[in-house]
């Protein structure tokens, strides 16, 4: 049996439309079929509320009596891409503000017009014989502005990695604060209740598709960017009236550490056409698996820790490595079922109808990773090749031997099987003798913990890891522990003046 | 229940708090403490109801006390409930209730300040 979009939107006019949530329908399933549900229900309603960093606004000011073409802009300190003719601009949500920084950016200038507050412009252009003045200082309030229209590039992720942190320093990232030794996992996303697990295949999502999004009534323009639908993690590019939102459903944040981000409601009406589309409705948080992934190493590849579902997340805790790890989400589950409710009100209402995509959304396609072409310097064309080790039985008075031959500062300490154990420095090595323990084993004196890096690294992320550890060397390692180099600070010291006399 | 013992300007030189479990019996476990040359203060952990009973063994001692409580002052305007606090919290203050809403026991509190330093909402604060 099927049905067509211009059945239940007659239903929808007349009232008679029947609209479940995507949580609801595995339950419905359950009892009455695939055909039963399909028969039972109309329209499933998804939702999700989360951190979209991907967001800004299109706003238009109209022209000044003597008019300016716009070329820099500010709205309360925060820039705006003005590259768009004269008296238009692109907001991004986690621009910063010049002044306030992290604490207020795009994301709070969106926030501040939607609470109807006002907001100061100035601008900036060169002059021109149309456009004659040069500078402009003035306030607006949304009311005041001819368009302001929200384009989110990229939202509703369909599935997203779960993040922990291997590492033995606390890292700060747009997945929340990750505590060292994997003490914590955050994960995004709304699970089963998410427009894009309740849609994999894009059957009936596509450009033109109507949706909620941030309280407004909203369409899909179309894939978003970065969209992978054959890996299982696809977007949505999405756009709505932002004088048709509302603050309940978009909210500005700061991840501390990593910056501004703006939390926005989105939800998709799914229309049942078919028993294909109102199976995959029925989707289960037990049924989706995604990864726990460690953002202690910071590379696009992260180490996957374990597969999990978003049931074992959702549950409040994980096991990592034999031990119980609490999870915790970034995104809303009750503002996504607000959405989902709210969107579910609407339909029901009349006041929104469904509509066929104009466009269909390829459903194989693969996102690719930057390839890069320019001259990125990696930490395996800097690092010191020859470098002397000493093993853990040897003795103190012998590893100082060796500091004094090599030349070096740091003996990387090496086990049996020749992998990295621990490090001593001169400055070990002084202490030793200071305490008369010259006849000490190496091993008794050694720093197990010991900062290493992998030649494939970027220059300037070795070189932060230095300074934010204010150490002098950092071992260069392979992915089993053997020591390949060291790369001193002196070294990148030697290439920045190098580069100079260039 | 928790005890703030506030060490004034580091005067006191009796080992306040030892003595104060010895007189009392009130077996008391240090949460967290920030103590320096010229005072600082101790955060205790105390059965309930037995905190009035330690709080003057202190005070005889010369040393100040005041019961905890509601340390983290939560604005539920500001917060979207998405509970990225729950797993910053070591003490276990923030959780979920069964409809997803965000329930704050604030007198578990130690008073770190972890959950108001990444609060993406900027809706928790924390207060001695």
């Amino acid at each position: 049996m099927y049905e067509t979009i211009d059945e239940i939107n007659e239903r929808i006019r007349d009232g008679s439309v029947r609209v479940a949530t995507a949580e609801e329908m595995p339950g419905i399933v359950d009892e009455l079929g695939t055909a039963g549900a399909l028969k039972e229900v109309d329209v499933v309603t998804t939702g999700t509320f989360g951190a979209m960093c991907s967001s800004g606004v299109f706003l238009n000011f109209g022209h000044a009596e003597i008019p300016i073409r716009m070329e820099k802009m500010y709205l309360n300190d925060v820039e705006a891409h003005a590259g768009l003719a004269a008296v238009d601009c692109y907001l991004g949500a986690t621009a910063e503000s010049e002044t306030l920084h992290a604490d207020y950016g795009g994301a709070h200038v969106i926030e501040d017009f939607i609470a109807g507050k006002t907001v100061e412009l100035r601008a900036t252009g060169k002059g021109t014989d149309c456009y004659p003045r040069r500078a402009i200082t003035n306030e607006f309030t949304l009311d005041e502005l001819n368009q302001a229209v929200m384009v989110n590039p990229r939202n509703s992720y369909q599935c997203y990695d779960a993040a922990t942190n291997m590492g033995n320093r606390m890292v700060r990232t747009y997945m929340g604060c990750l505590l060292p030794g994997h003490r914590n996992v955050t994960y995004s996303g709304a699970g089963c209740l998410s427009p894009l697990t309740n849609d994999p295949h894009f059957d009936v999502i596509g450009s033109g598709t109507p949706i909620f999004l941030g309280g407004a009534n909203g369409i899909v323009i179309g894939e978003g960017t970065q969209s992978s639908p054959g890996t299982g993690f696809s977007t949505l590019m999405t756009c709505g009236n932002l004088k048709d939102m509302s603050p309940d459903f978009i909210r500005a944040a700061t991840m501390t550490g990593y910056g501004v981000t703006m939390y926005v409601g989105v939800g998709v009406p799914i229309p049942l056409l078919n028993e294909e589309i109102v199976r995959h409705t029925a989707v289960r948080d037990e049924d989706l698996v995604t990864e726990i992934v460690d953002y202690g190493t910071p590379v696009r590849n992260r180490p996957v820790i374990r597969k999990v579902t978003y049931a074992e997340l959702k549950s409040g805790s994980v096991e990592i490595n034999g031990e119980e790890v609490r999870t915790a989400p970034l995104s809303s589950y009750k503002k996504a079922r607000e959405v989902a409710g709210e969107l579910k009100k609407r339909i029901e209402g009349g006041g929104f109808l469904m509509a066929k995509a104009t466009h269909p959304i390829d459903n194989t396609k693969c996102n690719k990773p930057m390839a890069e072409k320019g001259e990125t310097v990696h930490v395996s064309d800097v690092m010191v090749k020859s470098f002397v080790t000493v093993t853990g039985d040897q003795t103190v008075k012998e590893a100082a031997k060796l500091l004094l031959k090599g030349d070096t500062n740091h003996l990387p300490v090496i086990d049996k099987e020749n992998r990295l154990s621990g490090i001593v420095t001169t400055y070990d090595i002084s202490k030793a003798f200071a305490n008369d323990v010259q006849e000490a084993t190496v091993s008794e004196i050694m720093v197990q913990k010991v900062y290493t890096t992998t030649p494939d690294v970027p220059i300037d992320v070795a070189a932060s890891m230095l300074q934010q550890n204010n150490i002098g060397a950092l071992v260069v390692i392979d992915a089993n522990r053997h020591v390949l180099g060291l790369l001193h600070s002196y070294d990148l010291g030697e290439r920045v003046v190098r580069r100079e006399q260039r | 229940m928790k005890l703030l013992v506030d060490f004034g300007n580091g005067n006191t030189q009796d080992p306040a708090i030892a003595s104060a479990i010895l007189e009392t019996g009130i077996a008391a476990s240090i949460e967290r403490a920030m103590m320096e040359e010229d005072g600082g203060w101790v955060l205790l952990s105390v059965e309930d109801g037995e905190e009035e009973r330690f709080s003057a063994a202190l005070a005889k001692r010369g040393v100040a006390s005041r019961i905890q409580t509601n340390s983290v002052v939560y604005n539920a305007d500001e917060c979207v409930d998405c509970g990225l606090c729950t797993s910053l919290c070591m003490k276990h203050v923030f959780s979920f209730d069964k409809d997803w809403n965000l329930v704050v026991d604030a007198d578990r509190c130690v008073l770190c300040g972890r959950c108001a330093e990444f609060c993406p909402q900027r809706a928790l604060t924390v207060q001695k």
